[in-house]
Parts: structure tokens; C-alpha cells; sequence
């Protein structure tokens, strides 16, 4: 449907009286020949139907009300029921003749003119007219775009969904570690991701990250960055080269002074071992035999601002049985209604009192316990998490 | 949230109250690189009332820094309380910005 302003006015004249056509047609013979006004003529109201069925780009239509067939307060029920919100009637009436005008009116008429036609007076009344359909016109218009926008945004969250690991348990044939992860966003899409990839046989590499923001710029950056360090880690390379690698190429890319804090590791599954970096993000906890331990943090920086930062490891050993739990700050910072945070402390009550279940029943319990605490306050941030429990390669 | 910009000779410094989130971090931002574009060189964050910053806020600092460091100004940040202490050197800000415990130990560095 074409959606510009209306600039070429299709109005229907209807009235029984003949002489008018070539009367109109010589007042407005600039209009015409310019091509800001068009004319169509009617003499009754059945033949108006007609035409406007034949011409549905008429957008005015001025009629008289006594007509035969069908008169112009019977048009007017008829046109009413066509629904369209940029039709417009103008009824013409005898001067005087106020039991019409008024029915008229509430049958939807836009506006009236009196016998004799005044034409500066019509042209006024055209004009106006013309302002009131192009209004409508324009604000349909925004109302489509933005449903055309919450559509494209409903295909973004499907895409960002779909990027994200979402089969669990996602190497069933494997019982030396269990992984499960889930990301819950605040708006339609989010900042918030996490990943997971064997780099060989006895590595896995994971991941998870928090790009300043929300929305559609935030995801955009989340999808850069989690592709960035998927191809990137996969190949092999330490935790802390890929860390650097992947911050000189988002130094690149981050235009408005977008970042990512992000916590990569990779997991050895024949010792246990992990060694990781941590970019400026929440540092995860281990949950070993009921005891919670903050992971030390590494010496880093949020991926994205300083493209010479020389990033650096550490290494943890997980024994067997032990879990890593990784988290964005959508878990302690979820308001509850008085617009208190959740917090690290109670983080680490939950955990030490319920962290040792599976993974899955871990990860779930913690979204259920955050958003029991902050029930009917709005979800402020994205809210990720990812653990993983080593089971030993069955060797020991 | 609140943001005020005083003048003191060349040094513009800004105190900020409450908190800063996605939701107002633009209103946050208009501020700060306003008086950076309008040609001020030395900057103090005065944050003691801020009590909390979401990763929008931080863009907002880093933004303000990168464009300083691009004119060669100097953007100081002092009095952050605990939590938001935390906040920054976690993200590793502590590396890219000078913070100072009070906003007079912040002015006596500018004015050497």
C-alpha cells in the first residue's frame, strides 16, 4: 500500500444538479491541471457507491443530501460502515436545513457546507480536510512501523536464543563433567550470554559475558563477541591469548564505548584442572563439599576499551564432585520491590545451603530464588547463569 | 538520580546522587560529555552520592574517559563508596580512570 502523504486529493463530488461538474471543473481548473486535485462525479448515492468501489483512492467526498435513488444521510450510513479511517464525507446542505446537518453529523459526517457553494469556502473545507486524512494517514503509518519493529525484535530474540547452546545435556555420551546453563533477558533481546565448546577430546572451553546495556545495540554486541570467542577459543589457544585476541578485534568494533565483561575458562576433563581469565566479570564460585569459594579474580579488564591490555591467568583445580558457578550481575542486582538488591551475601546462603544438587537443578532453583525475592518488581537486567560439575574421568 | 555541574576556575566537577541504570544512564551521559564538548579539559566525578551503577553507567564513564584522553583533558573520579569501589575493579576500571578518596585530594592533583 503506498504510504506517502497525500499530495493528489481524489474527491468525489456527489449531486444530482448536472451543471455543477463543469462549474467545479472551471474553479478549480489550476488544482486540476497541477495535479493537487482530482475530481470524480456522482449523482446519486448508489452510483457513489459504485465508484468508490471502482476508485478506492477517493479520499473526500462532498455530497448533497436530496437526491433521488439514494440520498445523501442514506450514503452516509453506507460509507459508515465501510470502516475507513481516511474517507471523509462533507455534506452540502440548504442554508438553514439544521435537523439534516445535524443527522449528518452523527452519522459521521466530517464537516458541512451551505447552499450556495462558497468556493473559497470549499477549498478552505478541502484543505482542512486534506490535513485531517494525511494525520491519519501518517500516524497509521507509525503504528505500522512499530509493529513491524516488535516483529523484527520477536525474530531477534528467536535468533539470539538460537545462538545460545540450548540442548542440555549437550554431550550426553560424556560422564566426566555436567554443564547446564540458561539466559533469562530483561527486554526482548538481551546483553547477556554464555557458551560452551570442546576445543579437543579434553577440553572445554566456557564461557559467559554481560555487554554494557540492553536491548538491540547490547545484543548485537553480545552476538560479535560470543562469535568472536567461540571461533576463537575452538582453536586452541590459552584462555589468556584468546582473551587478548578477541579484545584487540572488539576495541575495533565497539563504537559508542560498548564493552563485554566476560569469564573464560577451559576445563581440562582428565585432571580437573581450569585455567581462566577473568574480563572484568563477577567472579564465579566453586561449591565444594558444601563450603562456597570465591574464585580469585586475575589481573583483567572488561574486553573492549583497551586494545594493548596484556590479559593473564590463573588456574583452580575442581575435584571430583566440586562445581563451578558462573553468574551475571542480573542475580545480585534484582531489585525487590523496596528497591533492595539480592546481593552477593544472599547468593552465598543459597548456595551453601542448596548447591549441591545437579547442575540443572542448581541453575534452576537459583532463577526461581531470584525471582522469589524480587516477585512483582520488574526484571531490571538480564539474568545468565552456567554450572558445570566435574565428575571425574573414571580413571582415578 | 541527580547530576550537578559546578565550575571551579578551568575545573568543571560533577556530583552525582542516587543511581544510575539503563534506564537513565542517557541522562547521565547528555551532562558530562556536554561539558566536554563545550571545552572543559579537567574533570572531577564527584560520586559520593552515587550508591548505585549498572554496565550502562560504566559505558558512560568510559565513553567520557576516551573522549577526554582524545583531547588530552585529565577526568578524575573521587569519593566512590564501597559497592561502587567494587563495581569498578571488578570491570578493571581502576586501570583506565584515577580515583581519589575525597573531592579535595582530587583538586590538589589538578592544580599541580
Amino acid at each position: 500500500m503506498e504510504r506517502d502523504l497525500i499530495m493528489n486529493l481524489k474527491i468525489m463530488v456527489v449531486d444530482d444538479e448536472v451543471d455543477l461538474e463543469p462549474l467545479i471543473r472551471q474553479k478549480f481548473r489550476r488544482q486540476i491541471r497541477d495535479g493537487i486535485y482530482d475530481f470524480v462525479f456522482a449523482h446519486n448515492g448508489l452510483e457513489a457507491l459504485a465508484k468508490l468501489i471502482e476508485q478506492p483512492e477517493i479520499r473526500l467526498i462532498l455530497s448533497d443530501i436530496n437526491m433521488p435513488e439514494m440520498d445523501g444521510l442514506t450514503l452516509l450510513t453506507k460509507l459508515k460502515e465501510l470502516k475507513s479511517p481516511w474517507l471523509k464525507t462533507v455534506i452540502v446542505s440548504a442554508y438553514g436545513d439544521m435537523e439534516n446537518i445535524r443527522t449528518a453529523m452523527n452519522r459521521g459526517a466530517f464537516d458541512f457546507l451551505t447552499k450556495p457553494i462558497s468556493f473559497d469556502d470549499l477549498e478552505i473545507t478541502i484543505n482542512k480536510t486534506l490535513e485531517e486524512i494525511n494525520m491519519i494517514w501518517q500516524s497509521t503509518r507509525e503504528h505500522d512501523q512499530l509493529v513491524s519493529i516488535q516483529q523484527d525484535l520477536q525474530t531477534a530474540r528467536e535468533i539470539q536464543q538460537a545462538i545460545l547452546p540450548k540442548t542440555f545435556p549437550p554431550y550426553p555420551e560424556r560422564s566426566d563433567f555436567s554443564i547446564y546453563a540458561s539466559m533469562i533477558a530483561a527486554k526482548e533481546v538481551g546483553g547477556d550470554f554464555f557458551d560452551f565448546f570442546m576445543i579437543d577430546n579434553d577440553h572445554l572451553g566456557f564461557v559467559i559475558g554481560d555487554v554494557s546495556g540492553k536491548g538491540v545495540p547490547a545484543a548485537i554486541f553480545m552476538a560479535v563477541s560470543r562469535t568472536l570467542i567461540r571461533a576463537t577459543g575452538i582453536k586452541g589457544i590459552s584462555a589468556s591469548e584468546c582473551m587478548g585476541y578477541v579484545n584487540r578485534l572488539l576495541c575495533n568494533e565497539s563504537v559508542s564505548s560498548m564493552f563485554v565483561s566476560v569469564f573464560y575458562g577451559i576445563l581440562n576433563t582428565m585432571t580437573g584442572s581450569i585455567e581462566y581469565v577473568n574480563a572484568g566479570h563477577n567472579p564465579p564460585f566453586i561449591i565444594s563439599d558444601g563450603n562456597v569459594i570465591k574464585l580469585e579474580m586475575t589481573e583483567g579488564i572488561i574486553l573492549g576499551c583497551m586494545d594493548d591490555f596484556d590479559f593473564s591467568s590463573k588456574k583452580v583445580h575442581l575435584n571430583i564432585g566440586d562445581k563451578l558457578y558462573l553468574y551475571t550481575d542480573g542475580v545480585t542486582e534484582a531489585f525487590d520491590l523496596k528497591s533492595e538488591l539480592f546481593g552477593e551475601p544472599r547468593l552465598l546462603s543459597f548456595l551453601t545451603s542448596k548447591g549441591s544438587g545437579s547442575v540443572v537443578d542448581l541453575v534452576k532453583d537459583s532463577f526461581a530464588e531470584v525471582a522469589e525475592y524480587s516477585k512483582g518488581a520488574p526484571q531490571s537486567d538480564d539474568i545468565t547463569l552456567l554450572a558445570i560439575c566435574y565428575n571425574g574421568n573414571g580413571k582415578d | 538520580m541527580n547530576i550537578k555541574v559546578e565550575t571551579l576556575n578551568e575545573i568543571k566537577i560533577a556530583s552525582i546522587d542516587g543511581r544510575i541504570d539503563s534506564t537513565n544512564s542517557g541522562e547521565f551521559e547528555k551532562p558530562i560529555i556536554k561539558t566536554i564538548d563545550d571545552g572543559c579539559l579537567k574533570m572531577i566525578v564527584d560520586c559520593s552520592g552515587l550508591n548505585y551503577i549498572s554496565s550502562s553507567g560504566l559505558r558512560v564513564f568510559l565513553a567520557a574517559q576516551k573522549k577526554m584522553k582524545a583531547l588530552s583533558g585529565t577526568l578524575l573520579l573521587c569519593g566512590l563508596q564501597p559497592a561502587i569501589k567494587e563495581v569498578f575493579d571488578i570491570a578493571g576500571f581502576s586501570l583506565i580512570f584515577k580515583v581519589f578518596p575525597e573531592r579535595d585530594s582530587a583538586l590538589n592533583s589538578l592544580s599541580q
